[in-house]
Formats: structure tokens, sequence, C-alpha cells
């Protein structure tokens, strides 16, 4: 059989040429001693190649005393010699030992090649009367009724039963060979199409990192691209911006109401351009890892109500009520004190955009704790590093809430729950992969909790200063 | 195909391909039960608990020619299932000869065309040419309700560069055909490819008539 498994197609063409690659010599072994078991029948198996797989047989009392006669040794070893090569090609072989008994040789075909074969006997065929005269004339010291009594013991088998048993046994052992052969092509056809699905999957592994690869490098082209446009946008504004305060301040004269009115709208326009565009720096800064923060001890309280008075004009305006509440005990803040505030006011900007008139924005700030990230499952209360302290600032409304399954991707950059809502409120979807970004670089956390139609609020966990400030 | 010029040997490979459930291990299982026990050896099946292929099925057919030669076919079945590509891909290598079970029920036609173009996909990969690996398409399954009929199967046969054979597997019609116009299709294109006419004296006839002599319906082959 051919061993080479790289190539399952040859292993599916090739044969059981060999017994022993099928057939475990234990196994034969106790075929034959069952065999000999029940009919007293030595058996031999021998494979194609001339290898002994199973030899039972005892002794018989004729055999040994022969064998203590150098004639009678000859001549057994030279019928056993016989018997063992004879090679039953083209059908069962019924071969005559010089004792009276005979061999019966069988051979073993699978799918149509002769693979090995057995060999049955001594036996004395049950229609032989005595042992032929010739025997006494081996070894001149050879006793012929002696010789006859034992001849008398030998086993006995009709011989058309005795083709019966060979049959038998041979179709014993042919199906042993079919089984044998079925179980190593299947595993052998295991282990090839293992292969052929692992061979297939790292192709297509190959393929999708490739493209992931490209995709990446995209994503880079885009965050350059955002980064100098919006840089080389900003530069116009800005002098936009600051010849509009020029004409606001009477630089080129005096302005009439109507005029003062038109320029204040080229104002508030301008600033909010200018805010959409410093975003999308920011962005491209945070996406390139490459925003400086600078760290000190920040008062919470301070930092809501700067946050607050920021605010609340939009609030009045939209008749939204807003409350800051600050639990006492509160620790400092270990943060940028201006990042601090882009996160809180892009979270309240948020959160008043879609609260309906009449409804309520509440700031809240509280004391802590910022589970570490450790090891979870099993044992992971011995392996975690203990939590730190920590700031946890709130944010929330009576809005529109987000549905369940937006949930996870309100943080993604232009990001829109539906694009409805861009028009209706406005925005590039920016707000929060900012806010997400900057926690991220603070070491802090942030979770998001909503219930449509009734609200959202939003917890931003962040380190707590020590006492030494840091 | 494999030569064993010691032991005067010639092996062929043939492969019984189609979608699932349209018969292919059925035909096998008719083939080794009609054809005559000189020639068929024992069926091979691997299968899953519930007698779906697994991996394949094989049976040998032993064609001895009188020059001497042994011919031994060994006709395999892929499994159907659509998630078993990488064992077809396996078992259709080397192949000298592919019969197509296709299902003549017509809700089954996507199945059928489904299944030959993941052939054809595996031809490709396998590196087999269709101009010198025979195809022949059997419609099976003759016997059911609300199968293409004969007339559109005649429609078929007359544009098809493939044969086309009907059958009812189940009960052996049909499926010696196949495997005579398979086996015929495949010798004459190794006699094309190899010359064995001139190189084992075999004549193509006559080993066709030598096929069709061992494969004769065995009267006694249904009590085995």
């Amino acid at each position: 059989m051919t061993q080479d498994d790289t190539n399952a197609a040859d292993i599916l063409m090739g044969d059981v040429v060999r017994l022993e690659d099928v057939l475990r010599r234990d196994s034969v072994t106790s075929v034959a001693k069952s065999f000999f078991g029940l009919f007293g029948l030595p058996v031999r198996v021998i494979s194609h190649e001339g290898d002994l797989l199973a030899d039972v047989h005892r002794d018989r009392p004729l055999c040994s005393y022969l064998n203590t006669f150098s004639g009678g040794e000859r001549e057994c070893a030279r019928t056993v010699g016989i018997v063992r090569d004879l090679e039953p090609d083209n059908g069962v072989i019924v071969h005559p030992c010089f004792t009276g008994a005979v061999y019966r040789i069988v051979p073993l075909a699978y799918q149509g090649r002769i693979i090995g074969r057995l060999i049955v006997g001594p036996y004395v065929p049950a229609e032989a009367g005595a042992p032929p005269a010739s025997l006494t004339s081996v070894d001149e010291g050879i006793d012929g009724p002696t010789a006859r009594e034992h001849f008398q013991r030998m086993p006995r088998v009709r011989e058309d039963i005795a083709g019966e048993l060979c049959s038998h046994l041979k179709g014993v052992l042919e199906l042993l060979v079919f089984s044998g052969h079925r179980a190593h092509l299947a595993s052998t056809m295991q282990v090839a199409n293992v292969r052929e699905n692992y061979r297939e999957l790292a192709e297509k592994n190959e393929a999708l990192k490739t493209s992931y690869d490209e995709l990446k490098q995209l994503d880079q082209l885009k965050s350059t691209f955002l980064a100098t446009v919006s840089h080389e946008l900003r530069t116009p504004l800005t002098s936009i911006i600051g010849y509009a305060e020029m004409l606001e301040s009477g630089a080129a004269g005096t302005l009439s109401d109507g005029q003062a009115d038109l320029l204040k709208t080229i104002r508030s326009k301008a600033d909010q351009l200018l805010g959409l565009i410093s975003s999308l720096l920011d962005l491209g800064r945070l996406e390139a890892k490459n925003l400086k923060l600078h760290y000190e001890a920040v008062d919470p309280r301070a930092l809501l109500s700067d946050v607050g008075s920021t605010i609340v004009p939009h609030a009045n305006r939209r008749n939204i009520a807003l409350d800051i509440q600050v639990t006492d005990g509160t620790p400092k803040i270990w943060g940028d004190p201006v990042r601090l505030r882009q996160i809180l006011i892009n979270l309240a900007d948020n959160a008043l955009k879609f609260t309906r008139e009449g409804g309520e924005v509440v700031l809240g700030v509280e004391p802590g704790q910022l589970e570490a990230e450790g090891p979870s499952g099993l044992g992971a209360a011995l392996f975690a590093p203990p939590g730190r302290p920590a700031v946890v600032l709130t944010v929330r409304d009576t809005g529109l809430g987000i549905p369940e399954d937006k949930l996870p991707r309100i943080f993604d950059a232009f990001y829109q729950i539906d694009s409805g809502t861009t028009r209706a409120h406005g925005g590039a979807g920016l707000g929060l992969s900012i806010v997400k970004q900057l926690v991220d670089g603070h070491r802090g956390k942030i979770e998001v909790a909503s219930v449509p139609g009734e609200g959202t609020l939003f917890t931003v966990m962040l380190p707590a200063a020590g006492d030494d400030g840091r | 195909m494999q030569i064993d010029f010691a032991a005067k040997e010639l092996t062929v490979k043939l492969v019984y391909y189609g979608p699932a459930l349209s018969g292919k291990t059925t035909n096998l299982r008719a083939i080794h039960w009609l054809g005559t026990s000189s020639a068929c050896g024992e069926l091979m099946t691997l299968e899953t608990q519930n007698d779906r292929t697994l991996f394949f099925d094989m049976l040998p057919i032993t064609v001895s020619s009188e020059t001497g030669l042994k011919v031994r076919l060994k006709l395999f079945t892929v499994p159907g299932q659509v998630m078993h590509n990488a064992t077809r891909r396996l078992v259709l290598q080397a192949a000298d000869g592919v019969a197509f079970i296709a299902d003549s029920q017509r809700s089954e036609a996507d199945a059928n065309r489904e299944s030959f173009a993941n052939l054809k996909q595996n031809f490709q990969e396998a590196g087999l040419d269709p101009n010198r690996v025979p195809i022949v398409i059997q419609f099976n399954k003759r016997d059911m309700k609300d199968i293409r009929t004969d007339e559109e199967l005649e429609a078929i046969a007359n544009q098809s560069r493939e044969t086309i054979y009907k059958a009812v597997a189940t009960r052996g019609y049909g499926v010696m055909q196949t495997l005579r116009g398979l086996i015929r299709e495949t010798w004459s294109k190794l006699e094309e490819a190899h010359q064995l006419e001139q190189s084992f004296g075999i004549n193509p006839r006559r080993f066709m008539k030598d096929v069709e002599s061992r494969l004769k319906h065995d009267p006694s082959g249904a009590e085995r």
C-alpha cells in the first residue's frame, strides 16, 4: 500500500500489497488460535512477501517421534520448506506429507490480487486408513507399529469439511483485510482532508489579510487627507473671522443694525465651521496618536460650572432645564483640563441636541472606583490588580434615546444613528468619537445606557489625582 | 491511470459526481448487485450514521484481456453535500472519467447546475482537462414525479457535448448503460493519449466486448 499520505489521490488508487500493512499480527494470531482451538488444525498465515504473520500449531506425537531420527528430521524439514514456498496462484493446493498427512495451502486475495496464503495442516484426511508403507524407509530406525499408533492419533478431517473450514478462515481473514484497508483509507482521507481544508483556509486568510492591509492603508490615507484639508480650510477661515470681527468693531465705519445682524450671522456660522474643522483636526491627531495631553489635578466642581455656564445659553434658548449635581468629597481628576472640558462639552452638546423642549439635562460628578483591566474568569480575584480611585462624570438627558442595536457603533467616527438626525440636529458624527478617544487617552472608561424615548446616560470614569497631586 | 508493467496491470479511476442525494452511491450499489462476482470486488462505503457518504465509496472492477493484461477499474463516488468540497477535490484528483449523476426532478435543477459548476471548478483546481477526461451525464430518478420529460432530455442531449443517459438506479435501470458508456469514452481518451493498442495490444473494440461480457447481468448477482 502506498504510504505517502501527502497525496490522497495516490492512496485512493493504491492497493493492499502488503498484508502486514492492514492486518495486525496479534489479530491474525488470535483468529488462528481460535481456529486451532475449535478444530485442532494447525494454521500458518504468510504474506505474499513471505513474512510469517501467524503460526499456531502443537507438535504432534508422530512428528516428534519422526524428528528423533535424522532421516525423519531431514524429510520433515524438506516438506515444511516446500509447503512454505508453495504459491497457490490458481487456487487451493493440497500437498502430501511423507507421513501420509496433508497440508492445505489456500490463497488470500483482495481486490483481485493475491496478497498472501494460509497453510492448514498437517492433518490426516479422514478417508486415509494407515500411514504409507514408504514411511519406514525414510530412516531405518523408524518402528512401523509405533509410527502407525502415532498416526492414528493425528487430527482427522474429511477433505470436503477441511475445504469448507479453510474457505471459512480465508473469508474471515479477507474480511479483516477489507476492514483494515477501509480504516486505513478513512484515516488517510481524514488527514488529507484536514490538510486540504487548512490549505484552503490559509489561502483565504492570506487574501483577507491583504485586503485588510489595503483598507488600513486607505484609512491612513483618509486620516492624512482629513488633517491636510482641515488645516488648509482653517487658515482662510481664521482670516474670514478676523475680518468679520474688524467689521463688527467698526474698523470700516459704523454699521447699520441690519448690517450688524448679518455680520453676526456670518460670525456665528464661521465659528460653527471652525468648531467642525477643529474637531476634524483633533480626530486626525487622535487617530494618529499624536495628541499630547498636559496632565494636572483638575477640580471637578470648577470644571462642571465652567461647562455649565458655556452651555446654559443654549439650554435656555431651547427651554431645557440644566442641572449640575456635585457629590461632596469628590477628588480631583488627573487629566488635561482643556480636553476634559472638550469631553464634557461634546457630551452636553449632544444631550441638548437630542432633548426636546421642556426636557432636562443633568451634569453630575461623584467619587468612584476604576476597575483595573485584568484577567477575567477563573482566579481573577487573585490576579486582578486593585482598582484605582476615580471620578465619575455623568451626563444624563431626557432625549430620544438610542436603540440598543446602535449602541456599539455610536463611538465610531462619522457614524450617525440615522441620517435623518443629521439634517434635523446637524453635526458630522465626530463628537462621540473624539470623546471616546480622549477618554481612552486619559486611561479612563466611557459607558452608555439608554432607553429609547426616555433618555440616555453617559458615564465617564477618569482616574482621580493622588494625594500628592498626581 | 496507473500502469504496473511488472504485474501487467492497468488501473483506471472513474468518479461518480453529482449533487447530494442524486444517487451516486445507489449507482455503485446497483453495479455491485448486477455485475458478475468475478469482475466486481467488494463495495467499500465510508458513510455517516445516516447513510450519507462521508469520504467516498469505492467499487473495484477487474477485467482481464486475452493479452494477459489486467485492467482494474476503480469506481469512486464523492460526497455530494456542499460542505465536503475538499473531499470531492481529493477524490477527483487524477480521475480518468467522470459520470455526473443528475437528479431528474424539476425541483433539483438548481442543485444539478450548482454541482456541475463545482465539478468544472474542481476540474480546474485538480488540473484536469475536460478535453482529455470525458464526462457523461446520467439523469437519475426517472421514476419520480414532476421530472424533466423524455422530450426535454432529448432536446438537452441534442445540444449537449456530454452523452446523456437515463436511469432509475434504485432498480438498476440504466446503471450499466451509463457505466459502459463511461468506460467506452474513457478508454477512447486513454487510447488517444497513451496508444494502449500499440503498447499493450488491446484493441478498443475487443476491450469493450470483454467489459460487456464481464459486466453482463448476472442472475445469481441478486443473491450477493
